[in-house]
């Protein structure tokens, strides 16, 4: 649960990082993004006024043409219907409008038919149905120029059909003129009345026309169903032409299939729609430079099989060019037509046909190079890549045919194993697509693979390249799907070929021509890099890989692909990638190692939020780099390169071996004439990526031309020098303020890197500090142990030392009663010797009183003299005695034999030493 | 684009970026890694988990190459700051790899452990670095997606034994649940040959 809710909220916050283009923004991004929200805006607002303008000028430049120019006129007349139903704005009224504007187109279509028909009819008249034709024409002219619109349609069918006279086609056109007057003044009558003028189209000449006529139709969103049944009863009445036709005209010899291809048109309703006609006038414009290409090519593309059905192509992009040709060129009439006989080989003799001039056309260029309108940029680029001219009946459908018939392995050239491994890759892709942008959802993504599996079919060669896909998914929001895949034909085809093939050999070379376009121009800038051990191509490849897209925000990206597309080169992918080197440049200077710069450069190009300076630094700043420049360059490496290739696929390790660019450069410029006859030689052995054998031809008109030419040139370069000075001067105006800005940036990534080396080393310092604190506990536990154990040891020595306390009173007491008894017995001793002495006194004056007796005895009377013996017997005993008393004195136990002994003496004696004993014994309790 | 052909002398080295530009001290490598394998392994996942903590399921096809760098802490005091470019997976950019893993100290490999297929072409770029790339690269194994157990085709010790065979290093990781992805990266550190500072 948790993690749910935290993965809505990551939806949710994605929501809000997603820019007007529904793509998502980098976190850092948004707060820039936020502050030029307001100037593209304004921009956007600016822009659509000025291009509203401009197509409202083109045609009224265009409508008061000669009369001649009715083609011209047939184009601004769809164009003023169109600005009609803009303007007039709200859908019922469009509807309305569109009706008129289609019944109107009728007649100048038939006038258009008219000039096909007629130029075909000129050049190739060996067929007799093309006679036929031209016969029609004249008939068709002759009624238009009566000047009534839908009568003579109709009629028109019909003098066709009788003209052919074929039962079933007088049949069918019965029918389709009763569907005429039926509808008439109802929107289903404009576009049933097309579809007649539709299939005589097609009689007239094959494909082309119809096509355009059934797109418009099946294209337009919004009709009725009365409309489809019209369009189906047209079809099945057309069905029933088939077997007639197919005999006589070569061009419609895909009738059949064609009915299928309408039901499938009416069943996906946005697979195709064509370009608003306001734009007609660029698309004609810019088909002549698609006419020019596959004039070009040609030849290579029908050597593959699978590639665009050539004869059918060139055929009616031949028709074309004629009618530009023939109105506008007259003077080189000759010889287109004389080119036109020789097509089969000639085509690249002709060189450089000389383009029609368009007065617009610097007006236009200008006004692409401010930005093509968000709402017309879809159709504009369909415009610019010729998508008209390009587009091929029921090719897309067939591929995608192909496609779901894959398991059967019907495509000859592709053996299972080649689309399986694309499909696979487009597979893992198509999530990671722009992922989460809104409108590619399970539809979208289901878009996207059909248009990329139709395209790896389309040319196997390139098959599938990452990066495609974004592109896909880009044209795929601007367009519908069928037109997407034939702009992305265009763009991979033309623009880019060879730039995305399996070998991306002209990607290779590019990244070298850049290279050394750079060195040339910020020598500075890439002697830092190289110091720093950053190659350019690490920056510029992605760049030019993914034409600038996840590059650079969108604003930009689509300003860069409005340019290029236009151009129709790849000049504008140099130029933007110089302008940005040259905007970014200089912050680079101050990095030091390789991951900062290359960083910085990132994020740096990742902010380009001011789409217009970088467009027009790009277009203004690099005048110089030009198409024939580039041509050169690429010719000069293109060796090198292939070298690289063809011995890589051999396992060879080349590169080691091979020099470093500036080497080879300077190689280059010293040895240019051998340089030509190696590329002459590879380019004559390279039969899959290098141009045919013509080319080489080709190259050699070119480099007299580029010789002759070099003198206004010169003349040329002076007044674009002064161009270029004064646009450097306000450049160095904005160049002041950018680098302000760019400080800024640079201070802000260099805090970023900071905090990056600040980080790690915060992290090392805080496992340190870990450490430490881990230590510190350790230690402090320790601590603690051992402070238990002190107090431990001190309770115990207090307790020691209360037993040693109270040992001592113990020994003071002890030692108090020693002295106690000492004095005791001190006393003892003195009275003891008191009592000798009282013992020896009354011994004395015992003897005395004896003597005494005995001498008055003597005198007195004998029997006084028995007594005096008997005493003289004891006396011996009472001297023993006295002195064994004085030894028992000292060891008082044996008082009592003291007493005892004393007890034994005569009765005076024994009173005495009773009471001598009476004495010390209460001597003794004293204490 | 113009790698293979365009080669400036002074890069055509080996590890030319530990000491030629490199790493002024023993103490703070710079490191050039690049990323190479099939398309859909993960490679840009593994980048974008390690340098931003991040994991998007539905992140972006690379085109041509991306850059970003990392800079990690490692336990004796040392930093390395990893330049890392993430190569395109499909097959024909391999003409372009040239120019990323060209100079290159470390060459990180991945595979998808749950496609045997890029198990195959792992080893595709295992022989070409071997062959062009510098001789003292670095180089890791890396069996990707390795929270998708259940649908796993290649064994873990096949990855174990072809690493081996090769001197690589080898470890498995998912960049949805960040197992083992900076383990990787702090491994990678540290098997990085260190410039002795007396050495030049």
């Amino acid at each position: 649960m948790p993690e749910m809710r935290s993965n809505l909220l990551h939806n949710f916050e994605l929501q809000h990082r997603r820019d007007a283009y529904g793509f998502a923004l980098r976190p850092q991004h948004i707060q820039t993004y936020r502050e030029y929200t307001g100037i593209f805006k304004e921009e956007e607002a600016e822009r659509s006024e000025k291009w509203k303008n401009f197509l409202q000028h083109l045609h009224e430049q265009t409508e008061p043409g000669s009369p001649e120019e009715k083609y011209e006129d047939a184009l601004q007349a769809e164009a003023t219907e169109f600005e009609k139903s803009t303007v007039s704005g709200s859908d019922s009224e469009e509807n309305e409008a569109k009706a008129t504007e289609l019944k109107e187109t009728i007649v100048p279509e038939g006038s258009r038919k008219h000039d096909e028909s007629e130029a075909t009819a000129d050049t190739v008249s060996e067929k007799g149905r093309e006679g036929d034709k031209a016969e029609d024409a004249k008939l068709k002219e002759e009624i238009v120029s009566e000047g009534n619109g839908k009568d003579n349609e109709s009629e028109a069918t019909g003098e066709t059909v009788s003209g052919d006279s074929e039962g079933n086609k007088v049949e069918t056109t019965k029918l389709k003129e009763e569907i005429v007057p039926e509808s008439s003044g109802e929107s289903n009558k404009s576009e049933s009345s097309k579809e007649i003028v539709s299939v005589r189209g097609k009689e007239a000449d094959g494909d082309e026309d119809i096509k355009l006529e059934e797109d418009i139709v099946s294209g337009r969103s919004g009709k009725g169903n009365e409309s489809e049944a019209t369009e189906e009863a047209v079809s099945e009445s057309r069905e029933g032409d088939d077997p007639s036709r197919k005999p006589d005209s070569d061009g419609s010899t895909d009738c059949d299939p064609k009915k299928e291809q309408i039901s499938k048109e009416t069943k996906t309703i946005q697979t195709w729609a064509h370009v608003r006609p306001c734009l007609g006038a660029i698309e004609n414009m810019m088909s002549f430079r698609v006419k020019k290409r596959k004039d070009m090519k040609g030849e290579q593309l029908t050597n593959s099989r699978d590639h665009l059905p050539s004869i059918d192509e060139e055929g009616s992009s031949e028709r074309e060019s004629e009618k530009v040709f023939k109105k506008k060129v007259s003077v080189n009439k000759t010889s287109k037509e004389s080119e036109n006989a020789s097509r089969e080989r000639g085509a690249q003799g002709d060189g450089v046909p000389p383009e029609p001039y368009f007065s617009w056309k610097e007006e236009l260029e200008c006004l692409v190079r401010g930005g093509v309108p968000k709402d017309l940029r879809g159709e504009v680029w369909q415009a610019f890549v010729g998508v008209k001219a390009r587009r091929v009946e029921r090719y897309y459908q067939d591929l995608l045919a192909q496609e779901t018939n894959a398991g059967e392995i019907k495509d000859h050239d592709n053996p299972s194993g080649l689309p399986r491994k694309y499909k696979r890759q487009i597979e893992k892709d198509l999530p990671r697509t722009f992922p989460g942008h809104p409108a590619l959802n399970e539809d979208g993504r289901d878009s996207l693979r059909r248009l990329l599996l139709a395209y790896a079919r389309h040319n196997p060669s390139v098959g599938y390249c990452q990066a495609m896909n974004f592109f896909a998914g880009l044209l795929l929001l601007l367009m519908p799907e069928e037109n997407a895949f034939w702009t992305l034909v265009g763009i991979i085809d033309d623009y880019f070929a060879g730039c995305y093939t399996e070998e991306m050999i002209e990607s290779q070379v590019d990244q070298l021509v850049f290279e050394e376009l750079i060195r040339e121009r910020f020598p500075k800038l890439v002697n830092h890099l190289d110091y720093l051990g950053v190659q350019v191509a690490w920056i510029s490849g992605p760049w030019f890989l993914s034409i600038f897209v996840n590059m650079l925000p969108w604003d930009s990206v689509l300003r860069v692909w409005d340019v290029l597309l236009y151009e129709g080169n790849r000049v504008m992918l140099f130029r933007t990638a110089l302008a940005l080197m040259e905007i970014y440049g200089p912050a680079l200077i101050t990095t030091k190692d390789a991951g900062d710069a290359i960083t910085l450069f990132q994020s740096l190009t990742g902010s380009t939020f001011d789409s217009s300076q970088l467009v027009f630094t790009a277009c203004m700043g690099y005048l110089g780099v030009t198409d024939a420049r580039l041509q050169e360059l690429r010719e000069k490496h293109r060796p090198s390169v292939q070298v690289v290739v063809e011995e890589s696929s051999k396992g060879g390790r080349v590169w080691k071996d091979s020099k470093g660019l500036a080497s080879k450069l300077y190689s280059f410029k010293h040895e240019r004439g051998s340089q030509m006859d190696e590329k002459k030689t590879t380019v004559n052995g390279d039969i899959s990526h290098a141009k045919p054998p013509p080319s080489d031809l080709d190259e050699l008109l070119s480099g007299l031309n580029s010789e002759v030419d070099s003198v206004p040139d010169l003349q040329e370069q002076v007044v674009w020098m002064k161009v270029e000075l004064c646009r450097l001067l306000e450049e160095k105006r904005s160049a002041v303020l950018r680098a302000e800005e760019l400080e800024t940036a640079l201070m802000e990534m260099v805090t970023q890197d900071n905090r990056r080396l600040l980080s790690a080393r915060i992290e090392q310092l805080e496992e340190e500090v870990a450490d430490l604190r881990q230590a510190l506990a350790d230690k402090k536990e320790q601590e603690s142990a051992m402070v238990q154990v002190l107090m431990r040891v001190e309770q115990e020595q207090r307790v020691t030392e209360d037993a040693r306390r109270k040992a001592e009173q113990d020994v003071a007491t002890h030692k108090y009663a020693v002295h106690v008894l000492e004095e005791k017995y001190e006393k003892a001793m003195a009275s003891l010797a008191q009592m000798e002495k009282r013992v020896v006194m009354a011994e004395s004056t015992l003897e005395a009183t004896l003597q005494y007796q005995s001498g008055k005895a003597k005198a007195i009377s004998s029997p006084k003299s028995v007594q005096n013996q008997g005493s003289t017997v004891d006396s011996p005993r009472r001297r023993t005695g006295l002195f064994g008393l004085g030894w028992r004195d000292r060891n008082k136990g044996k008082q009592t034999n003291v007493e005892e002994s004393s007890n034994s003496k005569s009765t005076t004696e024994r009173t005495d030493s009773s009471t001598s004993q009476k004495e010390t014994e209460a001597k003794e309790q004293e204490p | 684009m113009g790698c293979a052909s365009s080669i400036p002398d002074k890069s055509a080295g080996g590890l030319n970026n530990l000491d030629n530009g490199g790493a002024p001290d023993a103490k703070n490598l710079r490191v050039k890694l690049v990323l190479l394998g099939d398309s859909g392994v993960g490679k840009s996942c593994i980048v974008l988990r390690f340098v931003r903590g991040q994991f998007d399921p539905t992140s972006k096809v690379t085109v041509g190459a991306s850059f970003l760098s990392q800079t990690i802490a490692l336990q004796d005091s040392t930093t390395v700051k990893f330049e890392i470019w993430d190569t395109a997976g499909q097959e024909r950019y391999a003409a372009l790899a040239p120019l990323y893993y060209r100079g290159a100290a470390v060459a990180v490999i991945v595979y998808d452990i749950t496609s045997s297929e890029s198990f195959t072409k792992a080893q595709y770029w295992v022989k070409e670095l071997q062959k062009h790339g510098s001789p003292d690269i670095v180089m890791a194994l890396v069996g990707n997606k390795a929270d998708l157990q259940d649908s796993r085709e290649v064994p873990a010790q096949d990855g174990i034994d072809y690493a081996e065979k090769n001197g690589m290093f080898f470890i498995e990781t998912s960049a949805k649940t960040a197992d083992n992805i900076n383990q990787l990266f702090e491994e990678i550190a540290k098997r990085l040959p260190r410039p002795s500072a007396p050495d030049s």
